[in-house]
């Protein structure tokens, strides 16, 4: 049998059945927390009740599947930890997920909009959204997304600029970290964590070792490791089977390609 | 209305599975229909998100007649579309690059280049740091190309292919971590929300 003729639809069908097999099984893996996932979360739980996070949802559609789970995870810990959360997006399609995604948390953890959380919705041009933001939020965002002025919240109207944010966390699938480090963590002091697609994690290491980046969580895994930390089953957790019994399959798949090509060559 | 919303979701998720089988008009649509979305969508937020607060509300309710000149300026851009006033359009286009320019020259070399080099040499103490100065000395070889590569310098900038080669390896494998992962959300999405095979 010609291994590198086989129909590319059988690989298909083998990474399939690696996903969706282990997704059946109830079985989870254990998870070991790397040092990037831990600091993020000493990060915020060393902040002090009613401190400010500001939540950037710097993602699009598509990565929601990945996403999705580190966001959450991240905003449980805060709403745990009760401090203050300003949500808000860069991405224009990270602005209704954004948001509906906090909404939902805060509705379990009984949080209250305008008193717990708040949400800016989105502004386009981020570096300039960045730079603006360390100068004066409000002048950013005038209207929250509801279009409310939400400096008529009384928890929130001392927020004036980076100097009354703890912390950002910019969850994203691309390079919107960057940016932050860039504008608002080399030009203002802001301390920055990113919550990322596992395929941007290489870009970010780099960050994390010169300090610019407090950590990073680093996709479904990252997300899953967070989840450890908080004592809760996630969309993290349950994924884990399923990704490395894909990985696995990849892998298999890698060595036979290798085992076809060398055949071929003799 | 949760129901229809999933049900819709399965059939654009099947839609664009098929092309797995092979290219076909069916996922064609699924991806026109994406693309139509997210532009309306880009449109709508930008309105109800930006040109309301920014400028409505500032020019018409808060009478901040300041607005108006950024507006202009937004207008010229679209003095593009005619080629007789084409020109007008270099004056936002040129205040946009040299704005750019200013703000992000120091800043990228602030925190992608000083700092970063900073960090490289503070941690010579410890073997990852040492690693990391050899690893960065011999990549940034491999990239001088005004010698040939060959000796003992050639040896060096193999040095540096092998950190290269290892970068490129966690990338990929990163890469396909990323993307499995997308596929276990719409697996999850299908089995959990769609036909509730699992809790």
């Amino acid at each position: 049998m010609d291994l590198s003729r086989i129909d590319r639809r059988y690989i298909y069908l083998v990474i399939a059945i690696a996903i969706a097999v282990p997704l059946l099984l109830k079985v989870q893996l254990p998870v070991s927390v790397g040092p990037e996932v831990q600091k993020v979360y000493d990060e915020i739980d060393s902040l002090q009740s009613r401190d400010c996070v500001m939540i950037s949802f710097d993602f699009e559609a598509s990565s929601v599947a990945e996403i999705k789970p580190v966001a959450e995870a991240v905003i449980r810990h805060a709403f745990e930890k009760n401090l203050r959360i300003v949500g808000l997006a860069l991405f224009s399609e990270g602005t209704a997920i954004g948001y509906n995604i906090i909404s939902s948390l805060a509705e379990e953890y009984g949080k209250k909009y305008g008193e717990d959380y708040i949400y800016l919705g989105f502004r386009p041009q981020y570096v300039s959204a960045i730079l603006g933001m360390g100068e004066n939020i409000d002048q950013v965002y005038p209207l929250d997304y509801l279009n409310d002025d939400w400096k008529d919240f009384p928890p929130f109207s001392d927020v004036e600029n980076y100097h009354d944010i703890s912390l950002v966390v910019s969850i994203a699938d691309g390079s919107l970290p960057t940016y932050w480090v860039e504008y608002a963590g080399s030009r203002y002091g802001q301390k920055i964590a990113a919550g990322i697609t596992a395929v941007m994690a290489t870009s970010y290491y780099p960050y994390t070792a010169s300090g610019q980046l407090v950590g990073i969580i680093g996709g479904l895994k990252g997300a899953a490791e967070y989840e450890n930390l908080l004592g809760y089953t996630g969309g993290g957790h349950r994924g884990m089977l399923a990704q490395s019994s894909g990985h696995l399959a990849i892998i298999a798949l890698v060595i036979l390609a290798n085992v076809a090509a060398l055949r071929k060559k003799r | 209305m949760t129901e229809l919303g999933t049900l819709i979701a399965l059939i654009l998720t099947l839609m664009v599975f098929s092309f797995l089988y092979k290219e076909n008009p069916i996922y064609r649509f699924a991806e026109y229909l994406l693309v139509g979305i997210s532009v309306g969508y880009y449109l709508v937020i930008i309105c109800r998100n930006t040109i309301y607060p920014l400028v409505i509300e500032k020019l018409f309710i808060h009478g901040e007649y300041l607005v108006i000149v950024p507006v202009c300026l937004g207008l010229l851009m679209f003095a593009r579309l005619n080629k007789r006033w084409a020109y007008l359009s270099r004056l936002p286009l040129s205040l946009m690059i040299g704005f750019g320019a200013g703000i992000s020259i120091p800043a990228m070399l602030q925190a992608r280049i000083l700092k970063q080099m900073s960090a490289s040499m503070q941690s010579l103490a410890t073997i990852n740091g040492i690693i990391i100065l050899i690893g960065i000395i011999s990549t940034i070889t491999y990239f001088y190309f005004s010698k040939r590569q060959e000796g003992m310098f050639g040896k060096v900038t193999r040095l540096g292919t092998y950190f290269l080669m290892v970068f490129f390896g966690a990338t990929f494998g990163y890469t396909v971590m990323s993307r499995i992962s997308l596929l276990i959300g719409r697996f999850e999405f299908i089995l959990r929300d769609a036909l509730r095979v699992i809790s």
